[in-house]
């Protein structure tokens, strides 16, 4: 249905002549707003001449008018209502279908860019799990003094129930989203490991979709590597966990439908083809894990549980949780059940912990890292601490255990007494923060008001381990529409583009 | 199958049912008001009203727009348009992955443009053209959702739900025409007349097949012989009863005997009255007695399905 209504009216299939003038950031049209700043952009390089792999894109963009990328954009928009890729805000007796906003235009990554940053990937998850296997067993990275024994042992993610608990592969970390950031000199850099439970893979699908309909023949002509096998590369993932049988049954855990990230737990079941379940699905009796069916119970060998680790199971973890299963966890201990990604897991990706991951590749894998941190201060060493307190006002300060801009000070953005109170609070309790300079994240072209400016993105690609590591070549692109803002998170204004890796 | 999603997808069914009737009783209801005398229409409303809300006693007597304002987008009254559709679409959310793309994507749609459209904006035109037009949709709706989805339990699990309601509505329409006044008015409403059998027919899509069977001569109890016993029309009584026959027959496919056991007495219990029903015994009171007796045991089917296949207890079965 949708389908029509981007296709029919498509005009990209016409010829577009070769000999386009070009046309300037900051001058002519559709750019005359693009502000090229500090930050490194992907489109344009300094002088404002477009970078080769952009070069398809801003023929078709200065030839496109601009009511017809208005229209596409509409049209976008309302096949992600259609779809359901929406969330609520509920309002009085009214309840309002939001989507969280799409830009049409790709974010371009080219290939040798792409086969750093997967190289990278895959040796820091190596890393990581290396890392989380050692700490729930021989502790030996703690002996040996690589990372302080009170960080790990002291983390409110650090569960002691995991000591000893053999996981399939010893791969801890199943799914995983890492955001990347472009530094001005363009290099692409870690700013945090998501290994509990990350989400928007299902935008980076949907946002495919939508996109390589609206340019189709840029798409083409621009070789892109395809995403589409992820759901099937997540089956293989989950499916190799369980040796026990051939017939492996698995569901995806939800805590249900007023979850934000509903949409994407139902949309994997989906397209695995597997059971999307709810804990109130799952009993557990003698150790092994069933779901409530029709005809009887079922057995269930892995989880894929978009499920905080606190919410698992109301025995082990919060018994105020209704969303867990009672029993799952000593089903999992049992070796009966396998959940992914395995519990435990966030103590890795603590923002302390971060600090020392280049640390760790060195240590357990005897190389350099490839993708390099943030630079990043621990306020728990004291050189730090003062540096950090002396430059407040250029600096982000983050609490170690927070997420979601909790317990945050940015600050040049700060006001002079909120730094001064700040102060106080890291002088009391230096370990519990870590600080960072203010990052420009690059920018890309995105749409805005009928013309195309530039806006800062970062780039969170989806890992894939069990037996081995898959990326598929991507990743969501989230963008912070506001503009001059960095924050992408899309609870504030943050919205998400198609990324396209070219084959060559 | 799930058991939560056997649930949800019998309960999206049956919100989708619901929804369909009540816009067709205010298509026709609004087509046929131009014909009657105020008294008539009036009388009229009131029962149907009874008939979707079940409230029977009124003060007052609403306007034809605030009547239309209730039924169909009064969020607050549980069983509008508006709350049935949203209900559906609820559910359907729930059980996304197992909805072919065109069904849930075809509900959503229907669902967004009932939330954004309002009694003042469909007023200014012809309200019945509005109504007809979302019977449409709901029609297409069907007609998607039965030939995109596989034709497995689930699809028997809306086939129950939509069944169920159909045959409750339907017997509740019948009695509101048929039934003895209840006590408790202080002006009893005119009993129908003429215009209200031929609309009755007309609110069960009923009208042309009565006719090929009975021909035009509108007499109330073929009418109700046609509306509770005929075997082939698709909103008797009859039918609904039949196709729950079936599709309790093929739910829960690898379910112990010892826990279909009810569920099948029950509908087998129905599915007599209905086959071996004979109007001309229902005369008098009786027929009130029957149709109370047909929802009742709706609703013990109802419940035996809940307990057998939805919440039994896991114990049992370990």
């Amino acid at each position: 249905m949708q389908q029509e209504t981007l296709q029919g009216t498509d005009d990209d299939t016409r010829e577009t002549p070769a000999d386009v003038p070009p046309a300037r950031p900051g001058r002519d049209t559709p750019y005359a707003n693009y502000a090229l700043g500090a930050a490194y952009d992907e489109m344009f390089v300094r002088d404002g001449t477009v970078r080769a792999h952009y070069a398809g894109l801003d023929t078709r963009l200065k030839t496109l008018a601009p009511e017809e990328l208005t229209r596409r954009q509409q049209a976008c928009e309302q096949s992600f209502l259609y779809q359901g890729i929406t969330f609520t805000v509920y309002t009085d007796a009214q309840a309002t279908e939001r989507i969280i906003p799409t830009d049409l235009l790709p974010r371009i990554v080219t290939a040798a860019e792409w086969e750093r940053v997967e190289a990278g990937l895959k040796q820091r998850i190596t890393a990581l799990n290396l890392f989380l296997r050692d700490i729930y067993s021989d502790g030996l990275v703690l002996k040996d003094g690589v990372v302080p024994r009170g960080m790990i042992l002291g983390s409110k993610h650090y569960r002691r129930e995991m000591r000893g608990v053999q996981v399939p592969h010893g791969a801890y970390v199943n799914v995983c989203g890492t955001d990347l950031v472009r530094r001005e000199d363009g290099a692409f850099v870690v700013l945090e490991d998501n290994l509990r439970v990350p989400s928007g893979v299902s935008y980076m699908l949907a946002n495919r979709d939508v996109v390589r309909r609206a340019f189709p023949n840029v798409f083409r002509s621009a070789r892109v590597k395809s995403i589409e096998h992820y759901p099937q590369e997540l089956l293989t993932t989950l499916k190799s966990l369980a040796p026990f049988h051939e017939d492996v049954s698995i569901a995806v855990l939800t805590p249900g439908v007023f979850n934000s990230a509903f949409f994407e737990h139902a949309f994997l079941a989906r397209q695995m083809g597997v059971e999307l379940v709810e804990g109130r699905d799952l009993l557990v009796n003698d150790n092994v894990v069933y779901a409530r069916t029709t005809s009887g119970l079922k057995r269930i060998d892995v989880i894929y549980r978009r499920v905080d680790d606190d919410f698992v199971d109301p025995l082990i973890f919060r018994e105020d949780s209704s969303l867990g299963v009672p029993g799952l966890f000593n089903a999992y201990r049992a070796g009966n059940v396998v959940i992914a990604n395995a519990l435990g897991t966030g103590v890795a990706d603590d923002k302390a912990v971060y600090a020392y991951v280049p640390k760790l590749i060195r240590y357990y894998l005897s190389e350099e890292p490839i993708l390099e941190n943030v630079e990043t201060y621990l306020c728990r060493e004291e050189k730090s601490l003062s540096h950090v307190l002396a430059n407040l006002d250029k600096l982000v300060v983050k609490a170690v255990g927070e997420s979601g801009g909790y317990g945050m000070l940015v600050g040049p953005h700060a006001s002079q007494k909120e730094r001064d109170a700040f102060a106080q609070k890291l002088k009391a309790d230096p370990e519990n923060y870590i600080a960072q300079p203010t990052i420009q994240l690059s920018t890309a072209p995105t749409f805005v008001d009928g013309g195309v400016e530039a806006r800062h993105v970062d780039l969170r690609p989806f890992i894939l381990t069990a037996e081995e590591t898959r990326i598929v070549p991507g990743g969501l692109t989230r963008v912070a529409l506001k503009k001059g803002s960095l924050v992408v998170n899309s609870s504030q204004g943050g919205g998400s583009k198609d990324t396209w890796v070219l084959s060559q | 199958m799930l058991s939560r999603v056997a649930d949800s997808l019998y309960w999206m069914a049956r919100y989708v049912e619901r929804a369909e009737h009540t816009t067709r009783l205010l298509a026709v209801k609004l087509e046929s008001m131009i014909e009657q005398s105020p008294e008539d229409a009036d009388a009229s409303w009131t029962r149907l009203l009874a008939a979707l809300s079940g409230e029977e006693h009124l003060e007052t007597t609403p306007d034809a727009f605030t009547f239309t304002k209730t039924l169909a987008f009064d969020r607050a009254n549980p069983s509008s348009l508006v709350s049935s559709l949203r209900a559906a679409r609820d559910n359907a959310r729930q059980i996304r992955e197992q909805l072919s793309t065109e069904v849930w994507e075809h509900l959503n749609r229907l669902y967004l443009r009932t939330q954004s459209a309002t009694i003042d904006a469909i007023w200014v035109h012809q309200p019945a053209l509005f109504f007809r037009d979302i019977l449409e949709d709901l029609f297409t709706l069907g007609g998607v959702t039965y030939t995109t989805l596989r034709h497995g339990e689930g699809w028997h699990f809306l086939e129950l739900g939509r069944a169920i309601e159909r045959a409750q509505q339907v017997s509740r329409l019948l009695d509101i025409h048929f039934g003895v006044v209840a006590p408790g008015y202080a002006a009893p409403p005119p009993p129908p007349k003429y215009f209200d059998w031929l609309v009755l027919l007309k609110f069960c899509s009923a009208f042309e097949p009565y006719c090929k069977e009975y021909t035009a001569a509108i007499q109330p109890e073929k009418i109700a012989e046609f509306l509770l016993f005929d075997a082939e029309f698709p909103h008797s009584v009859r039918f609904s009863v039949d196709r729950i026959v079936e599709a309790l027959g093929a739910v829960a496919p690898g379910a112990p005997p010892s826990r279909r056991v009810a569920c099948g007495r029950l509908a087998g219990r129905l599915k007599a009255a209905v086959d071996f029903g004979q109007i001309d015994e229902l005369t008098g009171g009786s027929i009130d007695t029957f149709l109370v007796n047909i929802s009742r045991q709706c609703e013990q089917i109802h419940s035996a399905v809940f307990a057998a296949y939805i919440a039994y207890d896991a114990e049992t079965v370990l």
